[in-house]
């Protein structure tokens, strides 16, 4: 052996290991028989693990598993050969099978070591136990809270809807409650799902689409009342849109909930004719008044005329003179009919575009003429630019008939206690940087206490003796003004002479009038 | 002609004011004419009248204040009131109770006729 190169793998000159037993049974029995059981032992696990991995492919670092398996199995198989070499010597093999065990151990324990922190990260069966019990309390919640909306959502009076805004700009109803499929007649297993243009006839769609794109743009809740002929026929909403985002807060859904005000609406114009009637009661008096001067004058000339005829003394140029008067008088009590007749007669169902102005003049040139005999100057500076308002505007012209009214009354009472008053003051005032109309009422009849001036729009509310008013006028114009989107306020005024008066200004948003306004203007 | 009968008619509206004007002057009677009760009793206080015809509303100086100064002046000039105005009545009215006579009321619209008719029997009844 020596000088040659050396073959690991000829054991011609090796001995077995069995010698160094010297071959005696008890201690080859013992050897044996453990080294073979290790090494089944060894080669069952490495089995287990790899029928466990097998089985639970979601467990994490499943490839260290494989390592192990590797590393026992070659192990294992190092006790084979322990018993192996008792007979025969083949110990360069099983020093090649040992190095190979060595290098699997020395990477089992370094990815051992190295994967320790993230092994250590793995939650424990007790915390994923803890979290998973967590889970299932939320779960619940979420399930009764979830019931609990459903049942308000489907046990509320009230009506509301879910409309899904979807990325395109679409809408599509999610759902309806059935508040709101009693209310609007509307079928929610026909609509619910669908797009607004499928679910809803085109000009209702139309209308709604309009409002939800609204909503959208401003990207918060709004109010609106709008008509609409439904299955259940023609009703009156008021309706609120609330937009709702998502994580990115990009609106994907509108909250709708809407109250049948069909019914109030309607008392509502019963109050407000009631009411117009009752100005036109005060104003009864003056009427009669105004329309007693020029059938005076015709009955004066009339007569006049006839003595003239019987005496002889009649030309024609005088036939002519008072014809023509006659003619002229009852054209000017017509104007006072119509103008009564105009005033009392209901307004139609719907608000047109019109311009305010229009409306102070006619009820400035309403009473000027009567509160004169009264003493009482009603000056109008009206501003002459143009500018339209949406509204009713017989209604608007009742408010300021009514303001005018109750400045008078205000003034008659200074004036019976002595004092030089008698000064109303009508303004009208186009703001063109925030697009409003304003109106003001001005007079000098003492003021109202300050302890009540908020009050004075209360419905019932009056300073008048009982049975001189109803204390229903100042509510009703700030209803009248409100449905304008207009607003009517009160305050004291120190004329600086001596006077002191209220003021009342109602402020009315201006609109652009559409064309389809401008055409119904002219019909 | 200082023998015919001089009647103040204090009316504002222009109208009706010159055709009782004609009415009265071709039935033979001296007519001033004022479009207001401080105008009546300017004209008043330059040339007495026999009888004033009034109406009951008008600017500055009302149909009341006219008479109530009248009364201050001569106690039985006779008045002829003329109204359209309906709530010009009430129980304690100086105008209804009697307290301002020789008065009379007319109601508009009125007849030239029944204010003659009223106005000679008011100055024979007063002569």
């Amino acid at each position: 052996m020596p000088g040659g190169p050396v073959n690991i793998f000829d054991t011609s000159h090796f001995l077995p290991h069995g010698i160094c037993l010297l071959w005696q049974p008890e201690l080859l029995a013992l050897h044996v028989s453990s080294d073979v059981l290790t090494g089944l032992a060894y080669y069952s696990i490495p089995l287990a693990l790899v029928y466990f991995v097998w089985k639970r492919r979601d467990v994490a670092f499943s490839w260290v598993f494989w390592l192990f398996a590797a590393f026992i199995l070659a192990c294992g198989t190092t006790h084979f050969f322990g018993v192996w070499t008792l007979w025969n010597p083949d110990y360069g093999l099983q020093g090649i099978v040992k190095a190979a065990t060595a290098a699997v151990s020395v990477l089992t324990a370094v990815a051992l070591w190295l994967l320790m922190p993230r092994a250590l990260a793995l939650p424990s069966p007790t915390q994923l136990r803890i979290a998973n019990q967590a889970l299932h309390r939320e779960i619940e919640e979420r399930r009764q809270a979830e019931a609990r909306y459903a049942s308000f959502f489907n046990n509320l009076a009230e009506s509301l809807f879910v409309v899904i805004v979807r990325s395109d700009g679409a809408f599509v109803i999610d759902t309806i409650n059935p508040a709101h499929a009693r209310a609007t007649g509307l079928d929610p297993a026909q609509i619910c799902g669908r797009p607004v243009d499928e679910a809803l006839p085109p000009d209702i769609a139309a209308h709604v689409k309009a409002r939800y794109t609204e909503c959208v743009a401003a990207g918060r809740p709004i109010d609106y009342e709008e008509t609409l002929d439904l299955p259940n026929g023609r009703r009156t909403w008021h309706t609120v849109l609330v937009p709702m985002r998502d994580a990115h807060g990009h609106i994907v859904q509108l909250l709708g909930s809407a109250r049948d005000i069909t019914e109030r609406k309607a008392l509502q114009e019963e109050l407000v004719q009631a009411s117009k009637l009752a100005t036109l009661g005060t104003l009864a008096a003056g009427m009669a008044h105004e329309m007693s001067q020029p059938l005076n004058i015709i009955r004066i000339w009339a007569e006049n005329a006839l003595s003239r005829l019987r005496d002889g003394d009649l030309d024609p140029g005088r036939i002519d003179k008072v014809l023509t008067l006659i003619g002229e008088q009852t054209d000017r009590m017509g104007k006072i009919i119509d103008h009564m007749r105009t005033f009392s007669r209901r307004d139609g169902g719907g608000t047109q575009v019109f311009a305010p102005v229009e409306s102070v003049r006619s009820a400035v040139e309403l009473v000027q003429n009567q509160y004169a005999l009264d003493g009482i100057t009603v000056n109008a500076e009206l501003d002459e630019k143009t500018c339209m308002v949406r509204g009713r505007p017989f209604q608007l012209e009742q408010v300021v008939l009514n303001l005018l009214s109750n400045a008078r009354d205000a003034i008659l009472d200074r004036q019976e206690a002595g004092e030089r008053v008698g000064r109303i003051q009508v303004g009208f005032l186009v703001n063109g940087e925030r697009q409003t109309a304003c109106i003001a009422v001005t007079d000098d009849g003492g003021g109202i206490d300050e302890a009540v001036l908020s009050r004075v729009f209360d419905p019932f509310f009056t300073t008048k003796e009982v049975g001189k008013g109803s204390g229903l006028g100042l509510s009703i114009g700030y209803g009248i003004v409100e449905a304008m989107r207009g607003r009517i306020e009160a305050a004291n005024i120190d004329h600086g002479d001596g006077r002191r008066g209220v003021r009342f200004t109602i402020t009315l948003p201006v609109t652009r009038p559409s064309l389809r306004d401008v055409e119904m203007a002219h019909v | 002609m200082s023998d015919r009968r001089h009647v103040l008619v204090a009316e504002d509206e222009a109208l009706a004011a010159i055709a009782i004007e004609d009415f009265l002057s071709r039935k033979g009677y001296r007519v001033t004419l004022a479009g207001d009760g401080q105008e009546a009793v300017e004209r008043l206080r330059d040339d007495p009248a026999d009888i004033v015809i009034t109406d009951l509303r008008m600017p500055r100086l009302d149909g009341r204040g006219l008479i109530r100064e009248l009364r201050g002046m001569s106690p039985t000039l006779p008045v002829i009131v003329m109204t359209g105005y309906l709530t010009a009545e009430s129980a304690d009215d100086a105008l209804t109770n009697g307290a301002w006579r020789p008065l009379e009321i007319l109601r508009k619209p009125v007849s030239p006729q029944a204010i003659l008719d009223t106005l000679e029997r008011m100055l024979n009844g007063a002569a």
